[in-house]
This record gives structure tokens, sequence and C-alpha cells, in this order.
């Protein structure tokens, strides 16, 4: 019994990363009705401008932080104007492919400027676990899940209290109508991207802090972590974004634990084919019109 | 023609066949990024079935296409309600789990006195019925091309004939199509199996090029690879794939200088030639253009011909 | 105030509008009639910069609007009701109504307009929290034309405000048409009902197949003409 709640909790904590992952991807998707391949490894060029700063200049966890954070919102920025702005209506194969192109380009620019396998990464918080109970808390783990939920927080606010938020709500609800009340969109959507790709980019620190090194692979990675857990949270829907997230971590948690490292990442497909399947809207998405999702609104 | 240049044609040929299968579906209007999985279910079937049952190489191919058609109906049907988006990342979750599958399969029989078959993800070795048959590299190049010449003769048969308009009507409009009368879900059922079939054959084939297989190499990297090479090369015709595969492996394979920036570049010129040809070189404008222009071309030919037979 | 000159817009190689010439006076209610497909919201569309045209201009007083973004054309002043309203479905009527407002920032104003609004149009306030896709087909246009005009412009496009709508909210729209522009306000008006347009129009033009084939004012052409050509199109009028 204490496993499987220690086993949930470090689910919880991870899955709270991925949260802030799906977080990013669910904004870029609400806009643009595009899967962006490229989110992943525009996270990782901010990754490996802050092992660089690391490395090089012994910068602080903080400076690493921004500079993740700036270097990704940079790479999304020029992915969404090579990939997605000068794309017309109807188009979205097209993006996609552009992105996955962009994807493997990120990737070997990455590989050219560092090129071992593994770098580091300065430490979220180093000191034994808070003990609850029976129960282990990393403090590192503590620390994302506490900044996930400020940062879904944060996310909310801004798109249903300010300006900005309610442009985004207009262009994901209509975006002709949006053009008409006056609504600058392609400088909105623009915004939308630095943004999301900032938000990965702080997740992406998040993680790479608790694993204390990065890889090639992370680029690929977060992807697949952010567009799964946010298809089983819902499509369009920031809470369901980070819910996902934890759904996920802890449905990988409990996998590892009882069937070993291989089976953790075939349940967690599973469980996204099962809710395509039968319940595509996530748990908290709604469930797709055709009209939302057609190939030629794409 | 020396061992190198056949083996950057064996590949080619083979990848043609998966770019194929991602074309087909892209007809009927479906994203898939998933084809590699009926790619790698092809390759193991096959290479079961030569190395471990010691079937002959047509029985195993036909096998593996069979293998791959029946999984492709058996995912094809569940996401039938699926569109867009939602179908796409159905299919690249489907991929991923079989992928997974195979790092955990195991199957070996023992031949001639040692362990032949697949073993997770260490992956199969031994398939070695080209070798153990004396087909050499050329031979077996003729074989790979005459395969993906029977199935582009097929493609081309299908875009003709009435199906080929189904399938494409389906693509414009799925609702429009429905009530036309046509039965939209039975063609796309018959669509996915068309398309898993011809992964299959090239996975088949793949399986005994590189007489070695292993789970890795089925990744999404190439599913998504296979859908850029339709939209590169053009999605008005059968011939857009093959171009998009000839573009990346051979000129890429080519271009040595920059081995060390290819992506970069590469990755970049994508991009940019899908601003202005977001459905590929060969897309539906130029092909009919092409298709106009032909008979000039041909009567042009004719005049040249003409005037170098007369008596000048 | 608002002239358009042989404008012609294009999709791919079909023109849809083959030069197209109008007017529009200030403070007066002009009307667009014509059949399905003549163009009308072509060019509704174009005016309001979504669509761009290859060829013509589009003087809103002596300001060209061709090339201009949406934005900006909102900027100087246009605001277009939309075919089939277009309203924000998952925001509520009080949001929408702020969205329509998205280029101002005086905060105190924009608050009064919005009671402005509610007192127009009562319906509004009582489902005022309400999701705008919930509404019905007639308290969605009220919405769209409230969300027009809290961006106060100085000329409001409306294509095809009856569309979809029962007769007597059909009246109901026609009577905040005459009062707006009673009010002050210029209006440029699509339509496919021929009759209730000529009831509130100054003047009228027709148009089929891309192009202006008549204009004058109500009374100029027999009404049942007029009805004939908007919903059926004349035989001459070939392209």
């Amino acid at each position: 019994m204490i496993d499987f709640v220690q086993t949930t909790i470090d689910g919880v904590m991870v899955g709270a990363s991925y949260g802030l992952l799906a977080l990013g991807f669910t904004l870029i998707f609400g806009v643009m009705r595009r899967l962006n391949l490229s989110y992943g490894p525009s996270i990782m060029v901010g990754a490996y401008l802050g092992t660089l700063l690391y490395v090089q200049h012994g910068a602080s966890p903080v400076a690493v932080a921004a500079m993740t954070v700036a270097g990704a919102a940079l790479a999304g920025i020029y992915v969404e104007r090579l990939c997605f702005a000068p794309m017309a209506v109807g188009a979205g194969v097209a993006s996609m492919v552009s992105s996955f192109a962009i994807w493997m380009q990120l990737e070997q620019a990455a590989v050219l400027v560092l090129p071992r396998h593994t770098y580091p990464f300065p430490p979220l918080a180093t000191g034994a676990p808070l003990m609850l109970g029976p129960f282990q808390l990393r403090i590192d783990h503590l620390i994302m899940l506490i900044s996930a939920l400020g940062m879904s927080l944060c996310v909310q606010l801004m798109l249903y209290r300010s300006r900005f938020g309610l442009a985004l709500r207009a262009i994901i609800g209509n975006p002709v109508a949006a053009h008409l009340v006056g609504i600058d969109v392609r400088s909105a959507i623009l915004t939308a991207f630095a943004v999301a790709s900032a938000i990965g980019g702080f997740a992406g620190y998040l993680v790479l802090a608790a694993d204390q090194q990065v890889t090639p692979m992370f680029g690929m990675w977060a992807t697949f972590k952010g567009l799964v857990a946010m298809m089983i949270g819902g499509l369009g829907s920031t809470p369901g974004a980070i819910l996902g997230g934890i759904v996920l971590g802890v449905v990988e948690a409990h996998g590892q634990w009882y069937f070993g490292p291989q089976v953790r990442e075939l349940v967690a497909y599973l469980l996204l084919f099962g809710f395509l399947v039968f319940r595509p809207g996530g748990i908290l998405g709604e469930p797709p019109t055709r009209s939302v999702i057609d190939r030629r609104s794409m | 023609m020396d061992d190198y240049v056949i083996g950057v044609l064996s590949n080619i040929g083979v990848i043609s066949f998966i770019a194929l299968s991602a074309y087909l579906l892209l007809l009927t209007g479906e994203i898939s990024f998933g084809q590699q999985a009926f790619f790698a279910i092809g390759a193991y079937a096959a290479g079961i079935a030569t190395a471990l049952w010691g079937w002959p190489l047509a029985a195993g191919l036909a096998w593996g296409a069979a293998t791959g058609a029946a999984a492709a109906i058996l995912v094809g049907v569940p996401t039938l309600r699926l569109h867009g988006l939602y179908f796409a990342i159905a299919t690249l979750a489907f991929a991923e789990m079989v992928r997974l599958l195979f790092e955990l399969f195991s199957y070996q029989v023992v031949v001639d006195g040692e362990f032949i078959g697949p073993n997770g993800a260490d992956g199969f070795r031994g398939i070695r019925y080209i070798f153990e048959n004396d087909i050499g590299p050329l031979r077996f190049l003729l074989v790979i091309y005459g395969l993906l010449a029977a199935t582009l003769a097929a493609f081309m048969l299908i875009e003709r004939s009435r199906l080929g308009i189904i399938f494409r009507m389906i693509g414009e409009d799925e609702v429009l199509a429905e009530t036309n009368g046509i039965a939209v879900a039975r063609h796309k059922v018959l669509a996915a199996g068309l398309a898993g079939a011809v992964a299959g054959i090239g996975g088949g084939l793949y399986a005994h090029l590189t007489t070695y297989v292993e789970p890795r190499i089925f990744d999404v990297m190439l599913g998504v690879h296979s859908l850029a090479y339709g939209l590169i090369g053009g999605l008005g015709t059968a011939f857009g794939p093959l171009l998009g595969v000839l573009i990346d492996i051979g000129l890429l394979e080519s271009i040595r200088m920059f081995a060390g920036y290819r992506m970069i570049i590469f990755g970049g010129l994508v991009a940019l030639l899908l601003i202005v040809r977001p459905r590929g070189l060969l897309d539906e404008i130029a092909v009919h253009r092409i298709r106009k222009a032909w008979p000039r071309i041909l009567a042009a030919g004719e005049r040249q011909t003409l005037h170098l037979r007369r008596p000048q | 105030m608002l002239e358009v000159s042989d404008l012609v817009t294009a999709y791919g190689n079909i023109e849809a509008l083959k030069g197209v010439s109008l007017r529009v006076e200030s403070g007066r209610i002009t009307c667009l009639l014509g059949p399905n497909g003549a163009g009308k919201t072509t060019l509704m569309m174009t005016i309001a910069g979504i669509l761009h045209p290859p060829r013509g201009s589009i003087r809103l007083a002596g300001i060209d609007l061709v090339g201009l973004s949406p934005a900006r054309i909102v900027a100087h002043g246009v605001a277009l009701v939309p075919e089939n309203r277009l309203v924000f479905p998952q925001m509520s009527v009080r949001e929408n109504l702020l969205a329509g407002a998205y280029q101002r920032r005086d905060k105190a104003d924009i608050a009064a307009d919005v009671e402005r609004m509610y007192e127009r149009f009562p319906r509004l306030r009582e489902r005022h929290e309400q999701l705008a896709g919930t509404l019905s087909g007639g308290e969605q246009q009220m919405l769209a034309v409230a969300r027009a005009l809290m961006s106060r412009p100085r000329l409001l496009l409306m294509d095809e405000p009856s569309l979809g709508l029962a007769p007597l909210v059909v009246k109901e729209i026609f009577d905040i048409v005459a009062e707006l522009n009673r009010d002050g306000t210029t209006i440029f008006l699509v339509e496919q009902n021929a009759h209730m347009a000529l009831q509130v129009a100054h003047r009228f033009f027709l148009m089929e197949q891309g192009r202006v084939t008549f204009k004058g004012t109500p009374g100029q052409l027999a009404e049942d003409e007029v009805i004939q050509r908007a919903y059926l199109g004349t035989r001459r009028a070939a392209g």
C-alpha cells in the first residue's frame, strides 16, 4: 500500500512537468489547429543554450533557467515564421511536415554545436527529500509541482483576465470574426507561439534540472510527452493539460513499477490510443466536431 | 554498376513502398504518422517466414503483405470515427505501441543448429534468404524494382478507375461523398488495408535487403519521413512520393561534402518548398498541366523524328 | 463616404467580382441586393480586408482601404456584421461585446457602451453571462450587430442580417437598422430579403454575377421587378 501511494506521489510530481509541456502545446494547438512537431526541439534549443551558459560560464540556476526560456521562445518564433505563418488555410499537413523538417534541422544544429551525448544541467535543489509520514517527497519534484500549478494559474489568468487572452480566445473561437473585431491575428498568433514556447522552456528547465542532464533525444521526448498529456487531458483545455500530464505521470509510474521500464511507454501509448478511440475529447476537452478538426480547415 | 550505387538504389526502392503507403491514405484525406508499423510487421513476418519456417521469398513477401493489411484493417476500424489530427495522433500511438511490442517480442527457433528469430530489443538477425539462395545484389535490386513497378502500375490503374475517383472524393469531402451514395467507411478500410499491404511488402523487402531488423528502426522518424516524401514530391500522382524519396535519399547521399549539415540544409529547403508548394512539387496542378501539355510534347517529339527522317 | 471603383476579387482564377463600382452616402442606408452567388459576401469581405482584390480601389472618406489588414480597416471606422453572425461561441455575451471594443482603451466609455447595448437589445442583458453559442439565431444576430457597434464605427456593414431568421425577428432587426441610422450611423446593407431591405433603404444597388447592374432609389424600379432580379437574376446579365 505504501509503495502504491509513493509511486502515485512520484507520478503526480513528474506528471506536473508533463502537464506544463502540454500547456504550451495546447496553447499553440488552440490557436493554430495544427501540430507543431518542432515544439520539443525548440525547447531543446533553449536547453542547449542554457547548458552552454552553465558549462562555459558557470552560470547560476536562475540564469540557466532564464536562458532556457528565452532560447525556447526565440526558437519558437523561428518555427512560427517559417512553418506556420506563411501557410494558407487548408495547408495544415504542409505546416506539420514543415515543422518536422525544422525539427530535424534544429536537432542537427544542436548536435553540431554540442556534440557530446550528454551535458550537465544545474540541479534544482540539493538536499535530502522531505518525509511526509512514510512517504518521500523529493524537493526538486516538489518545486516542479508547485511551479507547474503556479504557471497554469498564470496562464488561466492571462487567458481570462487580459486583453491578449481575450484576443487568443477570440481567435480560437472564430478566426474570421477575430479579424473583424479588429484583432491583429497574425501578431497575436506569433506572440502566442512565443509564450507557449517560453512555457515549454520553463517546463523543460524543470525536467532537465531534476534529471541534471540534457541529451539530444530531449526534443523528441518533450514533444511526445506534451502531445500525449494534451490529448489525454483534452485538446484546447488549459486545466486539462495539467490534469492530462498528471494522469500520464501516474500511469507511467505504476506501469514501470509493476511491469518494468519497457512496458511503461507501452502503457502510456495504450492509454492515449484508448482515449482517442473511446473519448477523443480527452478528460476535460470537448468531443471533436467535424468542422473543428476538418482537414480542410487546418 | 558498383555495389554502392546498387545499395543506394535498393534503399530508394524499398523506402518508396512506405512512401506510397502514406500517400494512399493521404488521398482518402487521412494523415497517418504510423505506416512504419505495417512496414515493421511486414518485415518481421516475411523474415520469420523465410528464416524460421523455410518458406520461399515470394511466399514470405506475400505473408508480409497479408499481415500488414490485416493489422491495418484491425486499427482502421476503431479509428474510423476519428478525423484529421485525432486520426494522425492515433496512428502515431498505434505505431509506437507496435514498436514497443516488438521490443518485448521473442520468437526463436532452432534452424541448422542455432537459434534464429526476433529477440526483443536485440532485433532479428539472420534473414539470410537471398544469400542462401545466391541472389546477388543486382538480382535483388531487380526484384525490388519489379515489385515496385507492379505496385505503381496498380496505383495508376486505381487512380484512373472508379475506385480512385471514390478515394479522392472521400479525401475532398467525406460528407459529400456519403450523400452521393458512397460507402465511405468500407472504402476507408479498404484503403487502409491496401496501404498496409504495400507497406508490408516494403518491410519484407527491407528485412531481406539488410538481413537484420530491430524495433528501433521503425520509429516515428520513419513514419513522418514517409509522409513527408509525398508532401515534397507531390500529391498529384503516385510518382510524387517516389520523387520525394529520390530527392531525400538519392540527392543527399551524393552530397557528401554537406555530411554534417545535411539536415540543416534539407530541413530548411523542405520548409521553404512547402511555403511555395504546399502540396509538393508534382501537385495536382502541375500534374494537370503536364497532362495537358503531354500531347503537345508528344507531337513536338514526332515532328522532330519526322524532321530527322525526311531526306534533307 | 465609401467609394468602390472597379473592384475585382478572384478566388484563384475565378473572378467573383468583375469590376464593381458603387457609392455609399454618409448618413444613409444603402442596400445591395442580388441573387445567391452574385458576389455580395465577397464584396463585404473585400471591404473588410479579409479578401484581397488584385484590382480596383475602396476609398473610405478618401483613404484607400485596399491592402490594409482587417485590423487597420476597423481602426479606420469600418465594422462588419458578417454573414452567419460568427459570434465567439465559447465566450459570453458580455465578452463578445468586449471583443468588439478590442481596439479601444477607454475602459469607462466601453463599459458605458456595453450598458447602452443592453438597453437597445434587452434580450442581451438577460443573457449577458450566457455562452454566445447557445443563443438563438435572432439573439446571435443582435449580438453580432451590438458587437460591431462596440467599435463605434463610422460605417456599419451588414451581410444578410435576416438570413435564417423568423419573420418577426427579421422585422425587429430592420427596426434596429432604421433606428441606428436615425441615430447617425451610415449603413451599407447586403440582403436577399429585398422586400424588407427596400423598406429602409435610401438607395440601392443590384448585383448580378459579379457586377452592379442597377442603381437607384426604392420606387424607381417596380418592387416585383427588383425582387425578381434579386432572387433570380435576369437573363440579360450574362457574364
